[in-house]
């Protein structure tokens, strides 16, 4: 899920990351798998027998892996070039509250004359049914990699003409130009990156947590000391994908049952061991000392440093990122809607958000998530004192994502399954 | 006995201490002090944690524990590191959308609850079992499966109705009817039939007896429960959440919720304060309206008794 | 002198607004749950015709819900709790229920103000509350910790972790799903008390019985109806709880049913299965319902009118 999908009546304080929730499952132990079979879906090419990663989708495409690209096919032919930018009316922008500096949006407004709306959605689940339904009708909106084959199935977004996008290839890491999720970047552009990793206090916890053996999530297993003031992530994938990294196997698109059911079992031990709690809030538990150990997403650490944390818990916080390989990143994305009446101007949108200035101030002075663009740089923050020393590892560069990068993409409708399942497992306690 | 009224002894020579002290306790006309002092211990434990909290909403300090002072910069300040109630936007937003909620409700639910009240009390006819019934069923259905199913309706049965304040309010109606009901019929068992059957002797119409006769004397039961209906609608939480559609749909409760699983402030303690003395406002309006219109009735005029009896 | 049409035609709104908004509602649910998930859009695909129904959902629930299975144990443990909260506010709320009914003259008025006090004050802002106080430095966890009171929960095995009373206690959620619920208990059972005559009580004494037994043989089974009343008014809304969990605890060792079907409806491929849930747990509590509303008939048999 997006860390904005944290269902909380948010204030630009919530600075919310969440990986792209739609493609979870959970498969259980035989009995599951069983009845799975016998309530899959209706029509549609969907669930097909689990445990094949390349099945296809509805689109008839492989599903999207970091190591196994995509190109998403053209339904229709992108708008001619050179045209000029529509003016005059609204211009509305379908996204996440609290999402996009309103500075950000009013200087756009000015620039082009019109008049910047957003419309919420609290999750993108419940947006791309508001899109298929019509019930909203936005010029651009907000899209995650794990979604971006389902709209486009569905012809809820249109094909780019990136002529009018040159910031992509300007500013963008090169890693994010040419997604594996969409290859020539047909319709999307991303947004903003954020990470899954350790969010703790030194003052409490005294150990060297980036350096344990076999790997930091380690921690989470000897918690003892900790126990009630430990936290996972209420994600379905984000939990059982921890165990999964946690015993060493980076494959987080799994659809295998026995690693799933492994994963579940292991997760089960946490119970035991630290009376392990689930929930998206560490930005605000573990800043003010409710909570001293969470997994969490990279942007938490810069909020609730800004925003939560007193003097002390300034000085004592600190955020394990896991790197390329070892620890999901994530990123959302923009999109075109097919229902927008101004294509120019949408596109010249994707291309302001990729301005280096107005990225950079969205990101900073408003909504704490970072955009992947090659002039963010951590040590300027530092410098600028921004984020102190301790944090700069929350800012994402470049070589963090690449091919080895890890992923949360879209399953199966048998492999949701089985993850929301286990999930569940987890989450009765027993 | 006699060899007692010879020595002149009491009886109290008869009788063991314990057997005294138990007596002393569980006598039924003297003094009940372990009933009196578990009586208000319960009251002091139900209601001191929210007077805590009220105090706490003035804290000179984020902290929800440590007094630092006095200050009402939680409910005005317009600093921009302060959430004050009154100028933070989404605290702000919240209140009025709870407001807009319970007012909707109660000018919707109080007139369907009273004519069914009406209706259930005096319909004789088959059916009326069954409405009844009905009637009882959301008081004590789990929000939680009133949320689900009124979730699925809207989405999949009635699409025309959009998520955010229309089904907010259609949910918040549907389980304040029955609280109506309950309150206007224990009300009208206890006017009875006779004054409507005497306006008729004088030569009213049924339309006057109406009118002129029942709907003054239900009035008190009317507002009190129009009272109730706009507590009960303030105070809810988990169908206006299932319900809500984004952030400018949030009310009040879901508020709280949100802060308390994260970390409350005195911001969260001074939104709560706030509908809480809206919301005693509204009922000691109703009460004191109600006592006004029944004044000299005598007999069980107490609010609180109708209240209390809530039909069960 | 009304017109027999009136009657049933003033309750015509209300029965019309309950069957749509409330009992279509479950036939929703009923649909959903007997229905499939849209491959591409995950929504759910309810199917009306009950010749189409998909039993798979219901009967995938209805296997986890065996010794054993995932929600077995979840809703063991709902019902734990709740019996144990049940238990706690009938032992707190009948003496306080039975004191303001029968002795509390003076301050009969005072006390029956205090008592209904709750039911104005938020559900959360209540839970709220005691967030504030239990938090380490809390008025509560400070008195607690002073008096020692926690070590004797330590060694009686009620709290895991005396010093985090909000760390995924049971102990915290039963005591707070117990001062959530107690007003909506104390009230229909005072309600009751307050209608049992005086005289039959005084006839028991005359007879010679002792105070307890008075009590034990006249008081208690009168207000057999009262209990029951406040029992089922809380039973059953406590089975849905999922947010008092979430608030005082936060773990899922002290999950409940609720818990779970707020998973399957917030995103994810299987919604048909909240819906499941939702359904059996609807169907346990009509069964509930129903042995409530049978011994109220034979209570009501039983007693004199």
């Amino acid at each position: 899920m997006h860390p904005k999908e944290r269902r909380l009546g948010a204030t630009r304080r919530d600075f919310l990351l969440r990986s792209g929730g739609a493609a979870l499952a959970l498969s259980g132990a035989g009995s599951f798998l069983a009845a799975c079979s016998n309530s899959t879906t209706t029509g549609g090419g969907g669930g097909t027998s689990g445990g094949n990663p390349n099945a296809n989708n509805p689109l008839g495409l492989p599903l999207a892996r970091p190591n196994v690209p995509v190109t998403l096919p053209l339904y229709e032919n992108p708008i001619a070039s050179g045209m000029k930018p529509e003016t005059g009316g609204d211009f509305t922008i379908f996204n996440y509250p609290d999402y996009i500096d309103p500075a950000v949006m009013k200087a756009f407004g000015k620039k082009y004359g019109v008049t910047v709306k957003v419309t919420p959605f609290d999750d993108i689940n419940s947006g791309i049914t508001k899109l298929a339904s019509g019930t909203v009708q936005p010029d651009v909106t907000e899209m995650t990699p794990d979604n971006i084959a389902r709209v486009v199935a569905a012809k809820l977004v249109k094909p780019l003409n990136l002529e009018y996008i040159p910031n992509l290839q300007k500013n963008v890491w090169p890693s994010l130009v040419d997604p594996f999720y969409d290859k020539g970047s047909h319709y999307s552009v991303p947004y903003t990156v954020y990470s899954t990793g350790i969010l703790y206090r030194t003052d409490y916890v005294k150990e060297d947590i980036p350096n344990l053996t076999p790997n930091p999530w380690d921690i989470f297993w000897h918690a003892q000391k900790y126990n009630g003031k430990t936290a996972l992530l209420s994600e379905v994938r984000e939990t059982i994908g921890m165990a999964l990294l946690h015993k060493g196997d980076t494959d987080l698109n799994t659809e295998d049952p026995n690693k799933v059911n492994q994963a579940v079992k292991d997760l089960q031990e946490l119970y035991n061991i630290c009376n392990i709690k689930v929930g998206d809030l560490q930005y605000s538990t573990v800043a003010e000392r409710k909570a001293y150990l969470n997994q969490a997403w990279s942007g938490d650490a810069i909020s609730g440093y800004l925003f939560y944390a007193d003097k002390e818990s300034k000085q004592a916080l600190r955020f394990w990122n896991p790197g390329q390989g070892n620890g999901p990143i994530q990123n959302d994305m923009w999109c075109v809607c097919s229902t927008t009446k101004k294509p120019v101007l949408a596109h010249l949108w994707l291309n302001w958000i990729l301005d280096n200035t107005q990225g950079y101030n969205n990101f900073l002075n408003y909504n704490g998530y970072q955009p992947p663009l090659t002039e963010v740089d951590p040590g300027e923050m530092v410098k600028k004192g921004i984020l102190p020393e301790s944090l700069s590892n929350t800012v994402l560069t470049a070589p963090d994502l690449g091919p080895t990068s890890l992923q949360y993409m879209t399953l199966t409708t048998q492999g949701q399954q089985l993850w929301q399942n286990g999930y569940s497992q987890f989450l009765s306690g027993a | 006995m006699s060899q007692a009224v010879a020595t002149g002894s009491t009886e109290a020579r008869e009788f063991s201490t314990w057997r005294r002290l138990r007596g002393w306790i569980t006598n039924p006309w003297g003094k009940p002090r372990f009933l009196v002092v578990v009586t208000w211990t319960y009251i002091v434990w139900s209601i001191a944690p929210v007077l805590v909290a009220i105090q706490f909403s003035f804290n000179n300090s984020r902290s929800l524990t440590v007094w630092h002072g006095f200050t009402t910069k939680w409910y005005t300040s317009t600093a921009p590191d302060i959430n004050s109630v009154f100028h933070d936007p989404s605290l702000r937003g919240a209140l009025q959308q709870s407001m807009k909620l319970a007012f909707l409700d109660v000018v919707i639910a109080t007139p369907i609850g009273v004519m069914l009240a009406l209706g259930l009390a005096r319909w004789r006819g088959r059916g009326s079992g069954g409405a009844n019934f009905l009637m009882l069923f959301p008081l004590v259905t789990p929000e939680i499966v009133m949320g689900v199913s009124l979730l699925l309706l809207f989405s999949h049965l009635l699409t025309l109705v959009p998520f955010g304040t229309p089904a907010q309010v259609l949910g918040h109606v549907t389980f304040s009817i029955s609280y109506v009901v309950v309150i206007v019929r224990g009300r009208l068992f206890s006017i009875g039939r006779s004054y409507e059957e005497a306006a008729a002797d004088l030569g009213a119409s049924p339309a006057v007896a109406l009118y002129r006769v029942l709907f003054p004397l239900l009035l008190p039961a009317i507002v009190a429960s129009a009272a109730i209906v706009f507590a009960i609608s303030i105070d809810d939480f988990v169908i206006s959440q299932w319900l809500s559609n984004g952030a400018n749909t949030t009310t009040v409760p879901m508020t709280i919720y949100n802060a308390t699983r994260a970390t409350p402030q005195p911001s969260t303690d001074g939104i709560a304060t706030v509908i809480m003395v809206i919301t005693l406002a509204a009922v000691v309006a109703g009460v004191l309206v109600f006592r006004f219109f029944t004044r000299g009735e005598g007999g069980r005029g107490s609010a609180i008794d109708d209240v209390a009896g809530f039909g069960i | 002198m009304y017109p027999r049409w009136l009657w049933p035609a003033f309750a015509l709104p209300g029965v019309v607004w309950l069957l749509i908004l409330f009992v279509l509602p479950f036939y929703a649910v009923v649909g959903v749950a007997f229905g499939s998930v849209d491959p591409i859009l995950l929504t759910a695909v309810p199917a009306w015709n009950p010749a189409q129904w998909n039993f798979g959902w219901v009967t995938q629930v209805l296997t986890e819900l065996e010794p054993g299975g995932i929600y077995w144990d979840v809703f063991v443990r709902t019902v734990e709790y709740v019996m144990l909260s049940l238990a706690g506010c009938v032992l707190i709320g009948y003496p306080v229920a039975y004191y303001i009914s029968r002795h509390a003259s003076r301050t009969k008025s005072l006390l029956l103000i205090l008592l209904v006090l709750p039911f104005w004050i938020s559900y959360l802002m209540r839970m709220l509350a005691w967030i504030n106080l239990l938090s380490p430095g809390g008025y509560a966890e400070r008195f607690l910790s002073a008096t020692h009171i926690n070590d004797l929960l330590f060694h009686l095995g009620l709290v895991s972790d005396p010093n985090n009373y909000l760390g995924g206690e049971s102990f915290t959620v039963i005591v707070a799903l117990i001062y959530g619920y107690i007003p909506y208990f104390i009230l229909p059972l005072y309600a009751s008390l307050d209608r049992i005559d005086r005289s039959h009580l005084e006839a028991a004494r005359d007879l010679g019985a002792s105070p307890w037994r008075a009590f034990l043989h006249v008081t208690l089974p009168l207000s057999r109806t009262g209990l029951l009343g406040g029992a089922v008014l809380i039973v059953l809304p406590m089975f849905g709880d999922y947010y008092t969990p979430n608030i005082v605890s936060g773990a899922p060792t002290t999950s409940m049913i609720g818990n779970q079907i707020d998973l399957y409806f917030h995103g994810g491929p299987q919604p048909t299965i909240g819906a499941a849930i939702t359904i059996l747990l609807s169907l346990f509590l009509v069964l509930l319902m129903g042995y409530y509303m049978w011994t109220i008939h034979r209570a009501s048999r039983d007693l004199p009118a």
